[in-house]
């Protein structure tokens, strides 16, 4: 769960959530088909 | 923090190795709802080819039951369960994605509407549900997040609220089962009201949104209703996930207050570390359409995308629910969950028919 995992030295790289993952591919999916890599998704 | 493990040296795993480990489970994911999808189709026009009288069943509701059936039946390998867990990824990116059918003037009428109710929804269930906690003599902090799971939202709020408040390992896993088991339950038995008090699409979507807790289980009731009902299920339901970081604060402030959870220091930092990203994303990009940045075959491309993020969301919904895991987490906050949730659905329902007499819907 949230369980926070101590390591011999404490990083301070930003790791990205779960959150912020989901809207950066979505707005990658977004820029795609806004530049017409994706011209029709069919459903 | 409560549980903090201390592991000298940890090998990071290569990034590399974290992609492959989730694609079976992807792919499950992706067959399952794809399968749905399929049935959809061809079982209806089965049944119109023979002349039978067989209700059209949506692909959230074929997705759903194949997935309850494979977790419940064969049980879900471990090779896939990384990947499976994605599908919450799958619900944001989904959401996000959403916003390009919404126009911002329809955020902001339909957002000031539920934002009223939200809170009002919020204020009623934490008290009703503390209120319930304290009859059965429940452990105060497994009432806390069992309040604070169905008043605000589902799990994400149990798992914030958890760390914040320094909750047992115990606790959440019995709020987390009690708050899945009744999001289950909610996805069969709101579409089945909804249909017999003929709520009209936006009723419907308000009331799901506001009395199912779980995002995922939200959208999937609001989806089984109509394609209207999931649009408004999701905004409203965003709009309770926006309410979680000054839930889980006042709560931590509480706590601290009783000397039981370390003092917050900076609240907007912890305000900000809350608050779900999605939702600023999901209201960007719909600024961005309602400025027209997108052509309408763009539009289209998008809501088209974000339909196949919830099919592999309504996959994943059925294929993590065990109702054989639940119920080895015990009765008593079960039925506390269960009595909360039945009142809260009722006082939601109360709420959506007040505004529909307030706003002439």
């Amino acid at each position: 769960m949230s369980a926070e995992v101590e390591t011999g030295k404490k990083g301070s790289r930003w790791k990205p959530s779960l959150d912020t993952w989901a809207v950066l591919v979505a707005f990658l999916l977004a820029l795609l088909v806004r530049t017409g890599v994706f011209k029709r998704i069919p459903w | 923090m409560a549980d903090v493990i201390t592991v000298p040296q940890v090998q990071p795993v290569q990034p590399a190795l974290r992609f492959l480990r989730v694609i079976p489970g992807v792919l499950l994911l992706a067959g399952v709802g794809y399968a749905g999808k399929l049935l959809e189709q061809n079982v209806g026009a089965y049944a119109k080819a023979h002349h039978w009288t067989f209700p059209n069943i949506e692909y959230v509701l074929w997705a759903i039951v194949l997935g309850l059936l494979i977790s419940n039946t064969v049980g879900v390998p471990e090779i896939f369960r990384t990947g499976v867990a994605t599908y919450e990824f799958w619900l944001k990116a989904g959401i996000v994605l959403l916003g390009a059918r919404f126009l911002l003037g329809d955020i902001l009428k339909l957002g000031g509407v539920s934002l009223v109710l939200v809170a009002i929804e919020i204020a009623g269930s934490l008290a009703f549900m503390t209120f319930l906690g304290r009859v059965f003599k429940l452990k105060p902090k497994l009432t806390t997040l069992l309040a604070v799971g169905s008043a605000v939202c589902g799990v994400s709020a149990i798992i914030a609220t958890k760390g914040a408040i320094e909750a047992d390992d115990e606790d959440s896993s019995f709020s987390i089962a009690a708050i899945l088991a009744l999001g289950a339950l909610a996805l069969f038995t709101f579409p089945l009201i909804g249909h017999v008090l003929h709520l009209s699409d936006r009723a419907y979507g308000l009331w799901a949104g506001l009395g199912v807790d779980n995002t995922a289980e939200a959208t999937a009731a609001g989806a089984l209703y109509s394609d209207a009902a999931g649009k408004l299920a999701v905004l409203v339901k965003s709009t309770r996930n926006a309410m979680i970081g000054f839930v889980v604060l006042a709560y931590a402030i509480y706590w601290a207050s009783k000397g039981q959870t370390q003092a917050v220091g900076n609240k907007a930092a912890f305000l900000w570390q809350k608050f779900p990203k999605f939702v600023l994303g999901f209201l960007l990009i719909s600024v961005l359409a309602t400025y027209h940045f997108f052509n309408k075959e763009q539009v289209g491309a998008l809501a088209n995308l974000s339909r196949w993020a919830f099919l592999l969301t309504f996959a994943g919904v059925g294929l993590r629910t065990n109702f054989g895991e639940m119920r080895k987490q015990g009765l008593r906050p079960f039925a506390v969950g269960a009595i909360g949730e039945v009142a809260i659905a009722g006082f939601t329902l109360a709420l959506v028919y007040g505004a529909g007499k307030i706003f002439g819907w």
